[in-house]
């Protein structure tokens, strides 16, 4: 009979196998899907990899597509490591985007010196403050933090509508509901070629590094993560510390927000995020919350999102048929995490048989 | 996980060696046509028609053409754009409304590259607008309705208080009023264009306030489903849609790209392209109303005929003064025709429409 | 249903079983025999290898290599269910009773002899079957009425009463009083003179002795010896399970000079839905002074505990470290008013240390923050860590070593030993030695009597009498939350102690013993 038990130790050779093996599979079925819409997969895939970085340019949007990814991973992570599920990163960026639209509506004729690093504050302090309302709950009343920032997502997103629709509505667009673009000075300058959000995300990578590993803060959240009795023997104020990460780690999302919304969009709409705020809880989870992982795997992942993109348009896949793909890929690198912590033994009937 | 990222970046690494190796992007120098959709093509509506026309296109020049779906009108078209031209694309064909913006900050990037953009205003260099008279087939199945309507409550579900909407509600308005002084056209919005859930409910509430016509200026056949199931008539849009509401479905005011496309691209290959606005109407077959089906009023056909023949002659304009908004004011002085300007900044409703345009600011 | 006479003598026998883990052999080659009508020892200390032998025998393991014979049989099991068809029957240290349930529902559970219970029927079956082996059962009592005692005995009815005649008892006493001890022992003697064959997993050698026929002992997942309990003694048990010659004695440090330090008067703690756990407490506690707590798990000692340092809410009452009132402080207030209090939680990796951290960042958890500057010291901590590892002689590959893949002793080690280095003026410790083996045991009395001889205050919650009797000053007992008595050890017998922690008080065991003398 077939039991499944718990793997103790694995060695990292195995995991790699296991992965590759995972990879390797993926492709596989997915070749079969290729195949039945009528397209050589291995032209397919080829081309894949040609989009994501076959030229500069497609190389520069893969970049580009990579920066919003590290930085709400970052954010992500940080909570996670408390163990503070905060599914909520979709929220928290667009709530980020909107502080900073805030700044760059109310005062658009401010030097760019100025508003930036005013529009930077105002996504710093809107994700913050988005992620603290569930941060609040959960250490007073003990509140599902999973529930809670998932359903401020809908709130953060119908807002926006909201503005879109009325008090924000741009004028001059004939009553087409669409917020005003922002002035030349709310827009992030570009530095070699990508907007200065990747040095951004950069410094984040390299202060989330150090804030974790070398603070007392950092530390006192790992404590927490670890166990909440512990930090509390310890006599770590657990209530405060969760509030001061989550207003981080939400801050950070808002500050994605900010950058998407100044460097990418000019403006804010209810397509801010693009998904990132998911996507993000992803990359995160498989970079085991390392920042040096999450940024090779936001890059991959962007490499991903862009290959998948320009072969819908090469071999005209229907949008939701390049969607199909990007998950078929997900479901078994994920589900390959199964076989990493367990295996499948045979157990044959005899006592003295043993497993195989 | 440790290792994960190393395979994965080696496995895709590979592919791109793989690709440098394999040449060049099948790019040719000829013609590539690429064109943004707002919806799937399969959604009998808006988007269909367009595809229709890229299809004619491939079939009548032999371009090669790219398309890109559901392309949500944000900044995501910026993106969908550079990637068109990054495969090749020397003519892109932009087919909303709320892409405009985004087309205009693009075109400016590449200045070879020929941008149309479709139902908009704003226009430089090397990007144009196009449209069609579409009121003019709305006007014609105003008629239809007019007469249709038992209740004297037509309903009509529509997507966003700008212009191009404003605009055909009126003219359809104008339509039913011609032959109909009493009926109504009673407005649902739905801010979307593409929703068919949102379509459907907009036009059961309609429906639920007795109206027992409903016409729609929305991208999916949802109002046509909800007027068959509850045994009302109905006016489609974008392309006959007599085959998904066989039994309400009346006519539609339909769109016909393909031969403006075919010219637009043919120029751009001749080199003889010029920027500019181009806004056709029923003379030039872009626009047009579909054949009517049994569910029509008899007496509909004739008097649809003859008005079709004397807008395309220039005798008879849709919209001509008096025209009053619902307070009762004159917009339109008697004698007077609406200029194309006003047409396109139109922000208020004749008096026969029932329903409110919110403005904003 | 009634027992069969076994047709053979000997009920289940072993041949070489082994079973290894990956790289660890966790039993190697074991051979016993139990015959009707013995009580067989199974002795060894933590990781002995007694439970996965336990699992074996019930089928939740299979074995690698070797066979098992039951009544005469070579049996394969695949599943618990194979080794009760084959009548063997286990108590399990964690009872697996539904408490909304009665006794006999409890009992014919999962039973799949006909869709209809004839309930009537199979009560006098039941109480039949309790009145041959001598059980005390209450056939209508829900479980959650019971105390451990009725609910174990429920458990062992349930194997009965599906026609086990091998009994297999893992740890039974644990949880157990001494009184309810006694009780145990007494059925367990009349299965055995019925003809059933038990076997006892268990490491107090105490109860090898007193109930035990025959006694094999493993270590490190070999059979050291197997003995006929007469024929062996306390001493030679100990030898063969530690591996070597032990000093059994707990020292008694003897301090003249003796000050009140922590005064605590009518303390009442109560959880979130309002009920007491500690009801109405008073105690003083002196410098130089080791005061016991006794009591059934669960009866408020975990509150006592963490409420003394600062980590669970005081409802009323007063705690007075030399006169000063710390009710309402966090533990870094006490700690910031220069009171250096050591803890050390019965739950080691989940509240003493951080399981998956390694030695450095567990020696800092309770001082990181005095560091001045926002980042972490961790070269202090380093130091300090390998002070601890060579003071307290620690087996650990390195001071950057997760704490959770040491051994029992050597986590108990670094706890103790952080606690320790800090110098405190006053230790709490909660069953600081549980789940140790003897000789790690030893050692941790012995650093908390070194503690002693420096004047320390110390409360040491325990639960093994002996070490009780033998190490502290005074012993005061709690149940219920509340103390039914505080008292001297040397006036103290295992038997009194016992008496309290059932609820009995001092005043009342004295009315009883008066009463009983006066007959």
């Amino acid at each position: 009979m077939l039991q499944i038990i718990k793997n103790k130790e694995i060695s990292s050779r195995k995991k790699a196998a296991i992965h590759l093996a995972a990879i390797f599979l993926a492709l596989l079925t997915a070749s079969v899907f290729i195949l039945f819409m009528g397209h050589p997969p291995l032209k397919v895939y080829l081309s894949m990899a040609r989009g994501a970085f076959g030229t500069s340019y497609r190389f520069t949007e893969t970049l580009i597509k990579t920066i919003p990814l590290i930085i709400t991973s970052l954010g992500i992570s940080l909570a996670f490591r408390m163990k503070f599920w905060n599914i909520g990163a979709e929220g928290q960026i667009i709530m980020g985007a909107f502080g900073a639209s805030w700044v760059a509506l109310s005062y658009p004729h401010l030097p760019s010196f100025v508003l930036l690093p005013l529009m930077g504050l105002g996504g710093l302090a809107g994700g913050g403050i988005w992620a603290l309302i569930p941060a609040f709950f959960r250490a007073r009343f003990q509140t599902n933090e999973t529930i809670f920032t998932l359903m401020l997502n809908y709130i953060a997103l119908q807002w926006i509508t909201y503005l879109q629709n009325g008090p924000w509505k741009d004028p001059g667009a004939l009553g087409f509901p669409k917020i005003p673009n922002f002035s030349p000075q709310a827009v992030l300058p570009k530095l070699f070629g990508i907007h200065i959000g990747w040095l951004i995300a950069f410094i984040l990578v390299v202060l989330s590094a150090l804030f974790i590993t070398k603070t007392k803060k950092g530390y006192e959240i790992q404590v927490i993560g670890e166990s909440e009795k512990t930090a509390r023997y310890a006599g770590i104020n657990v209530s405060r510390t969760i509030l001061v990460t989550l207003f981080i780690s939400g801050a950070l999302c808002g500050l994605a927000g900010m950058i998407e919304a100044s460097a990418i969009n000019k403006t804010l709409s209810v397509e801010i995020t693009g998904g990132v705020g998911y996507t993000a809880i992803i990359t995160a989870w498989l970079a085991n919350l390392k920042e040096l992982r999450i940024v090779l795997v936001s890059f991959l992942f962007a490499a991903m999102i862009q290959g998948s993109s320009y072969i819908q348009m090469a071999f005209q896949i229907p949008q939701s048929a390049a969607q199909i793909l990007q998950g078929l890929i997900l479901f078994f690198v994920l589900g390959s995490e199964f076989f990493i912590r367990y295996r499948i033994v045979y157990r044959s009937r005899e006592s003295g048989g043993g497993e195989t | 996980m440790r290792k994960i990222g190393f395979v994965l970046s080696l496995s895709l690494l590979l592919l791109a060696l793989l690709a440098g190796c394999s040449g060049t992007d099948s790019v040719s120098k000829d013609m590539v046509a690429g064109f943004i959709y707002i919806g799937p093509p399969g959604d009998h509506g808006w988007t269909y028609a367009q595809d229709k026309g890229r299809l004619m296109v491939e079939k009548e020049l032999g371009v090669r053409t790219i398309y890109k779906e559901s392309v949500p009108e944000g900044p995501e078209v910026k993106d969908v754009i550079r990637n068109m031209i990054d495969q090749g694309a020397k003519i892109i064909f932009a087919g909303s409304f709320g892409y405009m913006d985004y087309v205009e900050e693009v075109s400016k990037e590449y200045p070879d590259i020929i941008f149309l953009h479709c139902s908009g205003y704003k226009m430089t260099e090397n990007m144009g607008t196009y449209f069609g008279r579409m009121y003019q087939a709305r006007y014609l199945s105003g008629l239809v309705a007019g007469l249709k309507t038992k209740t004297g409550k037509i309903g009509y579900v529509a997507a966003f208080e700008i212009p191009e909407v404003i605009r055909g509600i009126n003219a359809f308005a104008l339509g039913v009023r011609d032959v109909n002084p009493d009926a109504k056209v009673y407005v649902r919005w739905t801010h979307t264009w593409y929703d068919p859930g949102k379509e459907t409910e907009a036009a059961k509430a309609l429906l639920d306030e007795k109206c027992d016509v409903i016409a729609q200026h929305q991208d999916t056949a949802g109002p046509q489903q909800a007027a068959e199931a509850r045994g009302a008539f109905s006016i489609g849009y974008n392309s006959d849609m007599y085959s998904i509401a066989p039994r309400a479905y009346m006519t539609a005011p339909i769109w016909n790209w393909g031969p403006y496309f075919i010219d637009q691209i043919k120029k751009a290959m001749d080199g003889t392209w010029t920027s500019g606005s181009y806004w056709g109407g029923l003379e030039d077959g872009i626009v047009d109303l579909a054949p009517l089906t049994p569910n029509a009023p008899a007496e509909a056909r004739e008097i649809v005929e003859e008005m079709r023949e004397k807008i395309i002659s220039g005798e008879f304009h849709v919209f001509e003064g008096p025209l009053k908004d619902q307070s009762g004011k004159i917009r339109l002085e008697k004698g007077h025709v609406m200029s194309d300007e006003m047409m396109l900044s139109i922000d208020w409703f004749v008096s026969n429409v029932v329903g409110r345009i919110e403005t904003g600011k | 249903m009634t027992l069969k006479p076994a047709p053979h003598e000997t009920l289940i026998k072993t041949r070489n079983l082994t079973k290894r883990f990956g790289d660890v052999l966790a039993n190697n080659a074991i051979n016993f025999k139990v015959k009707k009508g013995e009580i067989y020892a199974l002795l060894g200390e933590n990781g002995a290898g007694k439970s996965t032998l336990m699992n074996m025998l019930s089928g939740v393991y299979t074995p690698d290599e070797g066979h098992i014979f039951v009544h005469g049989e070579k049996v394969f099991f695949k599943s618990p269910e194979d080794s009760i068809k084959h009548r063997i029957g286990m108590i399990y240290q964690h009872f697996k009773l539904i408490d909304v349930m009665t006794a006999l529902e409890n009992i014919i559970i999962g039973r799949k002899d006909g869709f209809f219970l004839r309930t009537k029927e199979i009560k006098k079956q039941v109480l039949s079957i309790a009145d041959r082996y001598g059980l005390p059962l209450n056939p209508d009592k829900k479980v959650y009425d019971m105390s451990v005692g009725e609910k174990q005995t429920v458990e062992i009815m349930k194997v009965l009463y599906r026609g086990a005649d091998i009994l297999i008892l893992d740890e039974p006493t644990a949880v157990l009083t001494p009184q309810e001890i006694q009780n145990l022992f007494s059925i367990l003697r009349r299965m055995k003179n019925e003809g059933c064959g038990i076997i006892i997993i268990t490491h107090k050698l105490n109860e090898v002795m007193e109930i035990s026929d025959w006694v094999t002992v493993l270590r490190k997942g070999e059979n050291v010896g197997s003995v006929k309990t007469s024929e062996t003694t306390y001493r030679q048990l100990a030898d063969l399970m530690v591996g070597r010659s032990l000093d059994l004695s707990i020292e008694h440090v003897e301090i003249q000079e003796k000050n009140p330090v922590l005064e605590v008067r009518h303390l009442v703690l109560e959880d979130d839905e309002r009920i007491k756990k500690i009801n109405d407490l008073s105690f003083t506690l002196f410098s130089g002074e080791i005061l016991g707590v006794a009591g059934i798990s669960g009866s408020g000692q975990r509150q006592l505990c963490e409420a003394l340092a600062g980590l669970y809410p005081v409802a009323s009452g007063i705690i007075k470290y030399e006169g000063r009132d710390i009710v309402g402080l966090s533990s870094r207030q006490i700690m910031d008013k220069g009171i250096s209090m050591s803890f050390i939680p019965e739950d080691r990796l989940g509240m003493g240390l951080v399981a998956s951290m390694d030695l450095t960042e567990n020696v800092i958890l309770k001082d990181y923050y005095r560091s001045p500057g926002p980042f972490v010291d961790r070269k202090k901590g380093l130091e300090k860590t390998l002070a601890i590892i060579e003071k307290f002689n620690i087996q650990t590959p390195g001071p950057f070593h997760p704490v959770k893949l040491l051994s029992g002793g050597n986590i108990q080690k670094v706890l103790l030993g952080r606690e320790i280095m800090s110098e405190p003026h006053l230790l709490i410790t909660a069953y600081p030695t549980r789940g140790l083996d003897i000789a790690s045991s030893f050692l941790i009395y012995d650093f908390i009597n070194k503690q002693k001889k420096k004047g320390v205050p110390i409360l040491y919650v325990g639960e093994d009498l002996d070490v009780l009797l033998e190490l502290c000053d005074r012993i005061m007992v709690l149940c219920d939350g509340k103390a039914t008595g505080i008292l001297e050890s040397q006036n103290a017998t295992k038997e009194l102690l016992g008496l309290l922690m059932a609820g009995e008080t001092l005043e009342s065991v004295e009315r009883m013993n008066a009463h009983a003398s006066d007959h």
